[in-house]
């Protein structure tokens, strides 16, 4: 792969297309399975419930034909610090802890059962995050995330929360992704071109790395602004004068599969409170 | 019935930033319905300005705008203007607001408050309209220029105005993707009496209008129909603007034999006119024969079957190249052409080691770029690469540091560094005295333009290679950079030139390649590579306008296919041999 391959086709929230029932859901659907499932998990002190939860999100892979490896991988970035943080819990919490059995005991390390259902709840919840995010992410575009955050949050709207601006600035910030990264590569080939060093500096001079970086920095700033002003002339040229008097095109619909969903992540969110 | 926009004793002055500066000073102008309207000028002549006023975008400091029977200046009519009046820009990139074809679609119709039922109509209606349906769930950064530019209008018209206003809309595109818009714009006109204005630096294509206006330092200097507007070249140059090729041609023809018509505008009208010119010449059934090319030195710079894959050993792989040949012999100008996303660009970045060839060599001064010994900071400065838009790569605050850089970054000592600005100033005719200490962004685009060539001269590279180097210039600035190109081959300089300007490279290259798919189609002298107007239409190109007319004259028997020409001398001396009549040699 070429030095400067990086910078193209930067993908934000990988989103994978199967076409399966999770990913035709109604966006607010999703969004609202991922607050039940996130409230049922940190609701529960059960390490079997937060299993159980676990579970019912590998189903959902399944579901929407997904592979699990694939899902997995994307969460192994995060094992060293869960690791660490498991290690730190099970060094100093143990002296906090109720249960009156201890396993094992030197000095300020004290393992008891009730630390190590502690310790073992802790990092199947942040697995258990981690799993749900990747999983709305996967399943649904950015820019549908956002219409369902702007339903959503539509109500807001009315006591001045500003949530139409806030979901069109995010669209258009990820339509930009991809030209701005673009014009960053030619800004870069276009410097080495000119005798000019890409990288190679050395980590421990962070006054050459920045000055080395700034002709890379000046041009994309000074690009990015002109490319802001020439678009809020063109969104104006196209009668945008805000959220108000504006109507929309992209429909969410609830469907019956969406009710049946919400109708089972309440349902779950019922059982794991019966098992705790 | 009134007149749709109507434009009174205009001014506008800037003064936002820096001092004032007094864009437009008392314009006069009146639109009917239904007509199709060019605007023309140099850069700074006010037409851009004057374009914004038309939508609301700017508001008069003196003088009136209405568009029906609206005044631009009563707020309350702002979204019926701006429905009524719909713009497209010169970039696509920085007017589409979403990340879904349809939905960037939808945008102008939702800022009207339509009811979504009738949103989809107008999408559905306006993506057919431009042919864009197939790409309707695409992401708009996937498209061409060309497609991005479609569906910007498709934004427009689904908006329904009764205007359409293109400020430089076909700037960047390719042969093909202008050829698409234009047609696109002329079919909206015609079959739906759409009002066209289009601000342009293309005068050919304002001769599809009804009326041209000519702006000049913020006045209407100049209007008529084109066919009479072009019969006024002096009047023309004077306002710093050229004229169509073909136009061109026949106002010589016409200095030469009084009864060759000079108002003729394009190539096939001028064909035309040599057909029915009497008395006409039998076809010269002889000519010279071409010369042998002169034996050449080894190649400065040679790419071998060279092959590039995007995102090699990934699922998203992407082959941008299959199969590039290109040898450049020094002192040569060579021409890349190329639709875009043939390759073209991809191509020349392997001629200074910026990309890897994954399959083929890639040669430099007699060195194989794969030989990791290589020092490729020596290749990048024998082969100096300036970008597409070099101006937008600038990042001094000063000229002169900016064109520094190279040599600075050599670490060559002041003295030569100095020597060094100084010739590549000269070169490109920003003299150093007045230019070292001029703010970069206060310069004109032309200038700015030169300043980057600059920077990539001051490293002294023996190939220059160009992407796009007059793209978005106006006629003049246009004109003296290419003389400024030539004045430096003539200096020894090698150049490769990649351009979408097909008359640029016919008057100005020695040889062609012709890069499509990925591999190079053809290459050879612009005799050869002209002879093939079949293949290159095929690969999204066209013949220079000269080359048109030959062709022309071909099919209709009046040249033999070895008399061709593609240059306005050579056109004139052909055609005046025919047009010479019975009895005179062809001399």
């Amino acid at each position: 792969m070429s030095e400067f391959e990086f910078l193209r086709n930067v993908t934000v929230g990988q989103y994978l297309p199967t076409n399966s029932p999770v990913h035709r859901l109604d966006p607010r659907t999703k969004l609202l399975l991922a607050l039940l499932v996130v409230l049922a998990a940190t609701s529960t002190t059960s390490p079997l419930a937060t299993l159980l939860l676990l579970g019912v999100l590998g189903g959902v892979t399944g579901v929407a034909q997904l592979d699990a490896r694939y899902v997995l991988r994307g969460l192994l970035p995060v094992a060293p610090f869960l690791l660490f943080l498991m290690v730190m819990q099970l060094l100093f919490q143990g002296r906090f802890s109720l249960c009156s059995t201890v396993w094992y005991e030197w000095h300020f390390v004290r393992v008891t059962p009730c630390l190590l259902e502690l310790v073992l709840l802790g990092a199947l919840r942040l697995l258990l995050f981690l799993f749900v995010l990747s999983l709305l992410t996967l399943t649904t575009t950015a820019a549908y995330l956002l219409h369902g955050i702007e339903q959503l949050l539509g109500p807001l709207q009315r006591i001045g929360l500003p949530v139409h601006e806030f979901a069109l600035a995010n669209i258009i910030a990820l339509r930009f992704v991809p030209t701005i990264a673009e014009e960053l590569e030619r800004v870069a080939k276009a410097q080495v071109s000119r005798g000019g060093e890409f990288g190679g500096e050395p980590w421990y001079r962070p006054d050459r790395v920045a000055r080395a970086r700034l002709p890379l920095l000046v041009p994309l700033f000074v690009n990015t602004l002109r490319r802001a002003e020439e678009l809020v002339v063109a969104m104006q040229a196209r009668s945008y004068l805000g959220a108000q008097g504006r109507s929309r095109f992209v429909e969410l619909r609830l469907r019956p599969a969406d009710w049946g969903a919400l109708l089972l992540g309440g349902a779950l969110l019922l059982l794991v409170w019966r098992l705790a | 019935m009134p007149p749709i926009l109507r434009v009174e004793n205009l001014h506008h002055t800037y003064s936002r930033q820096g001092p004032p500066v007094q864009a437009l000073r008392g314009v006069d102008l009146t639109v009917e319905a239904g007509e199709y309207v060019a605007l023309l000028g140099h850069n700074g002549s006010g037409k851009s300005t004057l374009a914004r006023h038309l939508n609301a975008l700017l508001l008069p400091d003196q003088g009136n705008v209405w568009v029906r029977q609206w005044n631009t200046r009563d707020p309350a009519h702002l979204r019926a203007i701006r429905s009524t009046v719909g713009m497209v820009f010169q970039h696509p990139d920085n007017q589409i607001v979403a990340t879904i074809v349809e939905e960037e679609v939808a945008f102008g119709p939702e800022n009207l408050g339509l009811d979504r039922s009738e949103i989809r109509r107008r999408v559905d209606e306006a993506l057919a309209q431009v042919a864009m349906q197939p790409f309707r769930h695409r992401a708009p950064h996937l498209l061409s220029g060309g497609q991005k530019q479609r569906v910007c209008i498709a934004g427009v018209l689904a908006m329904q105005p009764q205007v359409l206003l293109l400020d430089e809309a076909t700037a960047m595109l390719d042969p093909q993707g202008r050829r698409d818009l234009l047609a696109l714009v002329a079919r909206l006109h015609r079959e739906q009496g759409v009002t066209v204005i289009a601000v342009t630096h293309f005068m050919q294509e304002a001769i599809d209008a009804d009326r041209v206006v000519v702006l000049h330092e913020g006045r209407v200097a100049l209007q008529g129909p084109p066919r009479w507007l072009f019969q006024q070249p002096e009047a023309l140059r004077a306002l710093q603007l050229d004229l169509p090729p073909a136009s061109e041609l026949a106002q010589a023809l016409h200095r030469r034999f009084p009864a060759f018509p000079a108002d003729r505008l394009t190539p096939e009208e001028v064909a035309i006119a040599v057909q029915t010119y009497r008395p006409l010449q039998p076809a010269p059934q002889s000519l010279p024969p071409l010369l042998p090319p002169p034996p050449r030195p080894p190649p400065l710079l040679e790419l071998q079957h060279v092959a590039h894959f995007y995102m090699r050993g990934t699922p998203l792989e992407i082959q941008a190249l299959s199969d590039v040949s290109l040898a450049v012999h020094p002192g040569e100008i060579v021409g890349v052409l190329g639709a875009t996303g043939s390759g073209k660009s991809t191509a020349i970045q392997h001629c200074n080691g910026l990309l890897r060839a994954h399959a083929g060599r890639v040669r430099v001064l007699g060195q194989d770029l794969s030989d990791p010994k290589v020092d490729l900071r020596a290749v990048r400065r024998a082969v100096g690469l300036v970008f597409q838009l070099p101006e937008t790569q600038l990042f001094e605050q000063y000229v002169g540091d900016d064109v520094a850089y190279g040599p600075r970054t050599l670490g060559l000592a002041h003295a030569q560094v100095r020597r060094r600005v100084q010739a590549a100033m000269a070169a490109v005719g920003l003299p150093f005295a007045t230019f070292k200490d001029r703010v970069t962004w206060t310069l004109s685009g032309g200038e700015m333009r030169r300043a980057a060539i600059a920077g990539v001269l001051a490293l002294e590279p023996q190939v220059l290679v160009l992407d796009e180097p007059t793209a978005g210039l106006d006629p003049q600035a246009r004109q003296l950079l290419l003389r400024q190109l030539l004045d430096l081959q003539a200096q020894g300089c090698t150049l490769v030139l990649v351009s979408h300007n097909m008359d640029e490279l016919a008057s100005l290259c020695h040889r062609l390649a012709v890069i499509a798919e990925g591999r190079t189609a053809l290459t050879g002298s612009p005799a050869e590579v002209f002879a093939q107007p079949a293949l290159l239409r095929a690969f999204g190109l066209e013949l220079p306008a000269m080359a048109q007319i030959s062709e022309q004259l071909h099919s209709k028997e009046l040249l033999p296919p070895t008399a061709a020409f593609y240059t306005l001398t050579q056109a004139e001396a052909t055609i005046s041999q025919l047009l010479a009549g019975p009895g005179k040699e062809p001399g």
